[in-house]
């Protein structure tokens, strides 16, 4: 027996206990916006029936908690995930090499790239919003301007979540957290304050910048250095330009030197693939542990 | 008795995954305007009495994957009481994945109705 709404919900929550938490996030989504309705639709009907006595109702309809946890479950299990590598090559060389048509790591790549921006972006965003807020708060419009700013966090922490999760494969919520109806400006802006969710994503932004900056230089650098010397030894063998100078010292290599120089940048290029694709994995899980209410 | 419930139970399960984005795609086909969940609950409730067999939260998470497939497209608006809503839409792919399905239904239809006449 469920008296009310919420209840339904902790429960559901409760069921899903093993479930990826952003499916956790969505089914709560459905559930909430349906049972609301429901109730309404209930007490417009018949105005003097109890929460309890019209949820008991709804629920028979909708499913206990057992249930609707099972039928996401079960959607989730035939849905597969944006991003998996095709074909998955088994021998050691190929898995080393692999890494050139996994898109994870081109995916991984351009997220850090876009990191770079969207980190400057968020950034601003962050610090903007945090001190015209808490200034604000004297006036008038202060806590709408709070409200709407904590607001703006978390539809940021979903967009965000959505390139998390079409860049890097992590399963991210494809729904927004929706607040309680009903509440006041007070009581809402309350809510909003006391919600870790919301102070974590806000940390998450901050903090995107300085990793953005950090992945840009890396990956730059990396890529740079890489194809550089990948592609030093056809500075000589067709321009005839040296390969070290040294004052005036031109010094030439033979050709074996320029043969493992190119092999040797080549492996560097595909280690950094591997680095970032590994990379992107990691702010994958961090992004879902920050970004993802429990 | 409850093993037979069970067993029974499931079956309904196993036959309703299949049918109910069946039963979704056509709802939203021949609706003109975009539809939220509730809606179609409530719709679906009233066209059939055997409908109880399929419970309503289930319906979402297959709304759900259809959206995923490219199927169903959906915006959320708000509303003056109450929460958002999610309205879905039949896209393109929707609608001619759906002329499909549905020539498929009938040969089952046709196939499972012959074999239980015997």
């Amino acid at each position: 027996m469920f008296n009310k709404i919420e209840e339904y919900l902790d429960a559901l929550k409760t069921e899903m206990i093993a479930a990826d938490l952003a499916l956790v996030q969505d089914a709560q989504a459905d559930a909430r916006e349906h049972l609301l309705l429901a109730l309404s639709a209930a007490r417009e009907a018949n105005s003097g029936v109890s929460e309890s006595d019209a949820l008991a109702k709804i629920i028979e309809e909708y499913g206990t908690p057992e249930e609707t946890a099972s039928a996401y479950r079960e959607i989730e299990r035939r849905t597969s995930p944006s991003l998996k590598q095709a074909v998955k090559p088994q021998s050691l060389l190929g898995r080393f090499f692999g890494v050139y048509i996994d898109p994870r790591t081109w995916g991984s790549l351009l997220f850090m790239f876009i990191t770079f921006v969207t980190g400057i972006i968020y950034f601003t965003w962050a610090v903007t919003g945090v001190s015209l807020s808490v200034s604000f708060l004297i006036l008038i419009i202060g806590i709408p301007f709070a409200i709407l700013f904590l607001l703006s966090v978390q539809g940021l922490a979903l967009l965000e979540g959505r390139i998390v999760e079409a860049l890097l494969g992590e399963r991210m919520p494809r729904r927004p957290i929706f607040a309680q109806p009903g509440l006041k400006w007070l009581e809402r802006l309350k809510a909003l304050v006391t919600d870790k969710h919301t102070w974590i994503s806000l940390i998450y932004m901050v903090l995107q910048m300085p990793l953005g900056v950090i992945y840009f230089s890396v990956n730059v650098t990396l890529i740079a250095f890489s194809l550089g010397v990948m592609f030093a030894p056809f500075a000589q063998l067709i321009w005839k330009l040296p390969m070290i100078t040294v004052g005036m010292d031109r010094i030439f290599l033979p050709y074996p030197a320029l043969v493992l120089l190119a092999i040797g940048g080549f492996l560097t290029l595909t280690l950094t693939l591997h680095l970032a694709r590994a990379v992107g994995s990691l702010h994958g899980k961090y992004a879902k542990w920050m970004l993802v209410s429990e | 008795m409850t093993e037979i419930s069970t067993q029974t139970k499931k079956f309904q399960k196993e036959l309703n995954s299949g049918t109910s984005s069946l039963v979704l795609l056509s709802v939203l086909s021949r609706s003109k305007e975009a539809m939220y969940g509730y809606q179609i609950a409530k719709m679906l409730e009233e066209s059939g009495p055997d409908f109880l067999m399929m419970k309503q939260g289930t319906l979402y998470p297959v709304l759900r994957s259809l959206e995923e497939n490219g199927l169903l497209e959906s915006t959320v608006e708000p509303s003056v009481s109450g929460p958002p809503r999610r309205y879905y839409k039949i896209t393109k792919d929707g609608r001619s994945e759906l002329t499909e399905w549905l020539e498929i239904w009938k040969q089952t239809k046709k196939f499972v109705d012959v074999i239980l006449k015997g």
